[in-house]
């Protein structure tokens, strides 16, 4: 009897160490890619600021009836671009992102812009109509590639295949701490409780006109700092998956060595009595 | 005597091309060629394609092929948001030939009214303006 489990246990102790390799490996490719993204996100970040703001300057700048791309139409339907990751184990990582849109998609139908293959994965299993689905890779997406994303997205939106625009994307606190953003993208709203700044601005050509040619560009800056930041937040949440997978196989193994001794312990105390109780006799 | 300088940032979405003091820049708008000095009107324009020339705080003039994107003056602060801003000496001159070469390809093979007509009329611009900065 003793013999079986402790053989039974063995097993388990190797299955889980083979595990634990895999989990490991997983995190230092984590840690590893997590410096360069990292760099990248950072790189990434004075563009997204400095556009954001040039742009709400720009639209303070515009007679409230003129503003491009801030037509509030009746929302038949929306679209949503959504940045997810490429693969699973990273905890909650590509969950919270669908959690997210399901909450505020409601009842209003939508399409979505999938980035990263759980994301085209996630959408076309639910039948949602996908504007594209060939970038599975969230990981360099190039600018290029954001600015004609960009460019197609703007046509969707003038031809009214939408009439809203959102960002779902994730943005990295700290390593310990990812949140799902949900931002509006299109139309462009005015900033709220802003004072409305005087206009002493020469804009050449006039600002409404300048917005029109500069939103698209602002539009793909914005969709490459999110997957940057979207990319770190992922890689942060699969290290951390991976670091308490890890730690939870070295727990199991030491309570599982500690079963694997008592066994034997058990077992060879049986022994010794028997050879006893047989000498005795 | 030195000039007065200002404060200038040039930004694409990937990277910082230039952060510090300088005497003055040129850039191409769509409206044509602009130059921005210290105290310059607070201004806003969309960029073009072509040329930018930056002269630094110490007096040096380097080139630079920009493209798209929006230039913003606010209190002296000058801020330049390109989709592409490149060095001279960042420039794949043999990339750019290349650019070049598949563009006159491509623009006569298709007609005026073709849709596409306006990018490939870009990207032959966009070649042609690294190529001239390069050189």
């Amino acid at each position: 009897m003793a013999g079986a489990s402790m053989k039974g246990i063995k097993l388990r102790i190797k299955s889980v160490e083979s595990t634990m390799q895999i989990t490991k490996a997983m995190q230092l490719v984590a840690t590893s890619k997590l410096r360069r993204a990292k760099e990248r996100m950072e790189l990434s970040k004075p563009y997204a600021a400095i556009s954001r703001e040039a742009m709400m300057a720009a639209v303070g700048n515009c007679d409230d009836q003129n503003v491009p791309f801030a037509a509030q139409r009746d929302v038949k339907s929306r679209c949503y671009v959504v940045i997810a990751g490429e693969r699973g184990l990273a905890g909650g990582y590509n969950a919270n992102i669908f959690k997210a849109v399901a909450a505020h998609a409601q009842d209003t139908p939508y399409c979505v812009l999938p980035l990263g293959r759980k994301a085209i994965d996630k959408f076309s299993h639910l039948g949602v109509r996908l504007l594209r689905d060939d970038f599975p890779r969230v990981e360099g997406l190039a600018v290029g590639t954001c600015y004609r994303l960009a460019r197609d997205l703007i046509d969707g939106y003038l031809k009214e295949e939408f009439d809203e625009l959102y960002l779902v994307y994730t943005s990295f606190q700290s390593m310990m701490s990812q949140e799902v953003q949900l931002e509006k993208l299109l139309p462009i709203e005015k900033p709220a409780g802003e004072p409305h700044r005087a206009v002493t601005t020469v804009y050449e050509p006039e600002a409404a006109e300048t917005l029109e040619k500069v939103v698209p560009d602002f539009l793909a800056g914005r969709l490459y700092s999110a997957a940057c930041d979207s990319f770190v937040s992922e890689v942060s949440a699969r290290r951390n998956a991976m670091d308490s997978a890890t730690k939870n196989a070295g727990e199991m193994i030491s309570d599982l060595r500690l079963k694997y001794n008592r066994a034997r312990q058990g077992a060879i105390t049986q022994e010794i009595t028997e050879i006893v109780a047989g000498a005795e006799n | 005597m030195t000039m007065a300088t200002f404060h200038l940032q040039i930004v694409t979405p990937d990277r910082m091309a230039f952060d510090g003091e300088a005497e003055k820049i040129i850039v191409r708008t769509v409206n044509g060629d602009v130059c921005i000095l210290a105290h310059h009107i607070d201004y806003a324009a969309p960029l073009g394609i072509g040329e930018a020339k930056v002269t630094d705080a110490e007096g040096k003039t380097r080139s630079a092929a920009c493209n798209g994107g929006l230039i913003s003056v606010q209190d002296n602060e000058v801020r330049v948001m390109a989709i592409t801003f490149e060095w001279e000496d960042d420039i794949d001159l043999e990339r750019a030939h290349r650019a070049e070469a598949e563009a006159q390809e491509k623009l006569q093979a298709m007609s005026k009214e073709d849709q596409n007509f306006a990018i490939a009329e870009a990207k032959l611009k966009r070649a042609l303006t690294r190529i001239h900065v390069k050189g």
